[in-house]
């Protein structure tokens, strides 16, 4: 009778947050196949029939595509890189020995820590000098950079306790150590190269402040910097904004729901290290 | 073994990519940085050196001040919003029963969405014209309540902080859920056989075993709040009339819209040292209070 009672209580006291986060995720879904006459006349009302109309707007005339298209390729080509780069100095700092290892691996650690705001203008500044303005080099290149700290702490400790027979095996076989990197070390780091992917994926893909300081060119935005000025050409296009919305979060949507353990477990630690 | 741990060439080619990109678009920027604070610089003519006239003019500028507090306040509201809610949510869904899985995932959901999806989503509910706020204030007959929420002074930045305990409150419940599950089984039983009712268990085991976890949270929030600026600045751009003006939008403003490059170099160095002195700050008062517990 009492675990009933408190079981109650719990679902009692839970509802009321649920509608918090749920009512505007669903309203956003339910505005997106309004018509914005529907809209204006009330936002409450349910749709009077499924208008797809927006989504194929939002995508050909509000440039949805071209924003979609430059930011699976900053997103894919940062992770590509992101991956091999830290993970090939990861293996240096795990397993080799040299005089300033400890010092390379503190300055990227440090990295961490700083604030993106402190360095936005001078890196402006950077990227105007090496004429990298308004091309998506700007962005890959510092999301890489970016991204590294966090990449090479999870990379790092992760080879640090390999066992050194894995590495001898592959010695006595003549491997160089490239070979060795690519074909035994690569392969045994999936399971951290996955949460790198992961937490870079989603970093790169929401990421709003550097698209908007380096990118002004139409052809070359991302989805974040592209939304910010969805209103600005659309003005009151309320229903394309949703559905420009639901279009620019499906991807990271999808993979929450697909891997919400890692996606959770990955965030999770990232922001407790970070 | 030796011989291949002390592999000169493949050590210098293996951190070479990583160190060159880093050092040129991190390590590089930051140093210019400090450098460009204390010129005067509208990013085209020569630089003229102004030694501290930068740092005397921020600090004397009643719009800065403001940012700052807003800043403060955004932690105030993480550290007694996201937290408490976040560990309440926490101690409710550790347990599992049915649908626990489900709540968490839902909570979890701003997370994952880009905070400019989420400044737009918050910006459309909360519009005058097409927003569900106004019109359901004034279906339920609390229509003299129904404002221009984000275009008013007085309530702007509470819309604001409001928004950012919608999308951050989720990250400190997994936290915390993690934190608790890492509590030992043992202790729990124990309590069982000496007959420890439920509440006397949340407030002596769990609330004491998760104070680390908190503090550590404290630290998280005092980070994230000083840098916060997409968000807002999607929102409200820092208006109307600064009223929600953070930090960082100060400094981009400055920059970016009246061309004022070291000046702008000057507000984010004293970002970088206002957020480092409070998040040291917060470690040392932290650490004074678990040491009198």
């Amino acid at each position: 009778m009492k675990t009933s009672l408190r079981r109650g209580l719990r679902h009692i006291l839970l509802f009321p947050v649920t509608v918090v986060y749920v009512f505007p995720l669903l309203w956003m879904v339910m505005t997106s196949v309004k018509t914005n006459q529907e809209i204006m006349y009330s936002s409450f009302a349910l749709p009077r029939q499924i208008h797809w109309q927006n989504y194929v707007e939002a995508w050909k005339t509000a440039n949805m595509r071209t924003y979609f298209m430059n930011s699976i390729v900053v997103t894919v080509v940062s992770i590509v890189l992101t991956i091999f780069i830290s993970s090939l100095i990861s293996f240096v700092l795990a397993k080799f020995r040299f005089r300033f290892r400890n010092i390379l691996y503190s300055l990227f650690i440090i990295g961490m820590l700083i604030p993106l705001q402190s360095i936005l203008v001078p890196l402006f500044i950077q990227m105007r000098f090496l004429g990298l303005l308004d091309s998506l080099w700007s962005l890959v290149l510092s999301y890489t950079a970016f991204g590294l700290p966090m990449a090479i702490f999870i990379l790092e400790s992760f080879m640090r306790v390999f066992p050194d027979e894995v590495l001898e095996a592959g010695i006595l076989d003549g491997c160089s150590p490239l070979r060795i990197f690519l074909q035994i070390v690569l392969p045994m780091s999936r399971p951290a190269i996955a949460s790198v992917t992961i937490l870079s994926f989603l970093n790169n893909w929401k990421e709003f402040a550097f698209a908007l300081i380096f990118i002004s060119e139409e052809t070359k935005k991302t989805l974040p910097l592209g939304l910010y000025n969805f209103l600005g050409t659309e003005t009151n296009n309320y229903a394309g904004l949703m559905a420009a919305l639901i279009i620019a979060s499906l991807p990271v949507l999808v993979m929450y729901v697909f891997l919400q353990e890692q996606v959770i477990k990955g965030m999770t630690a990232g922001a407790v290290k970070g | 073994m030796e011989l291949f741990r002390r592999n000169r060439t493949f050590i210098l080619l293996g951190s070479l990519p990583a160190l060159v990109l880093y050092v040129l678009f991190v390590i590089y920027p930051i140093f210019r940085s400090f450098v460009y604070g204390f010129y005067e610089w509208n990013g085209l003519s020569e630089p003229t050196y102004v030694g501290l006239k930068n740092f005397q003019e921020i600090l004397h500028d009643p719009v800065f001040w403001n940012s700052f507090r807003n800043n403060l306040l955004i932690v105030g509201v993480s550290i007694f919003g996201q937290i408490p809610i976040g560990l309440v949510l926490a101690v409710m869904l550790s347990r599992k029963f049915p649908g626990s899985g489900t709540y968490r995932s839902i909570f979890f959901i701003p997370m994952v969405l880009s905070t400019v999806v989420v400044a737009l989503l918050w910006s459309s509910l909360l519009n005058p014209q097409v927003g569900v706020v106004n019109q359901f204030l004034k279906q339920i007959g609390l229509g003299v309540l129904a404002m221009n929420w984000l275009g008013d002074m007085r309530t702007a930045m509470a819309v604001v902080c409001g928004v950012i305990i919608w999308q951050f409150s989720g990250l400190y419940m997994v936290i915390f859920l993690a934190a608790i599950q890492n509590i030992p089984k043992e202790i729990y039983e124990a309590c069982s056989l000496d007959g420890v009712s439920e509440r006397a268990k949340l407030l002596h085991v769990t609330l004491p075993l998760l104070w680390p976890t908190v503090m550590a949270s404290v630290v998280l929030c005092i980070a994230g709040s000083m840098r916060s600026f997409d968000l807002v600045y999607v929102m409200t751009e820092g208006g109307p009339a600064h009223a929600t003006e953070l930090m960082a939008t100060y400094m981009y403003n400055k920059t970016f819209a009246v061309y004022k490059y070291g000046y702008g170099s000057a507000v984010a160095m004293v970002i970088f040292l206002l957020s480092f002195g409070m998040i040291l700050a917060g470690q040392i008062l932290m650490k004074r209070k678990q040491d009198t517990v």
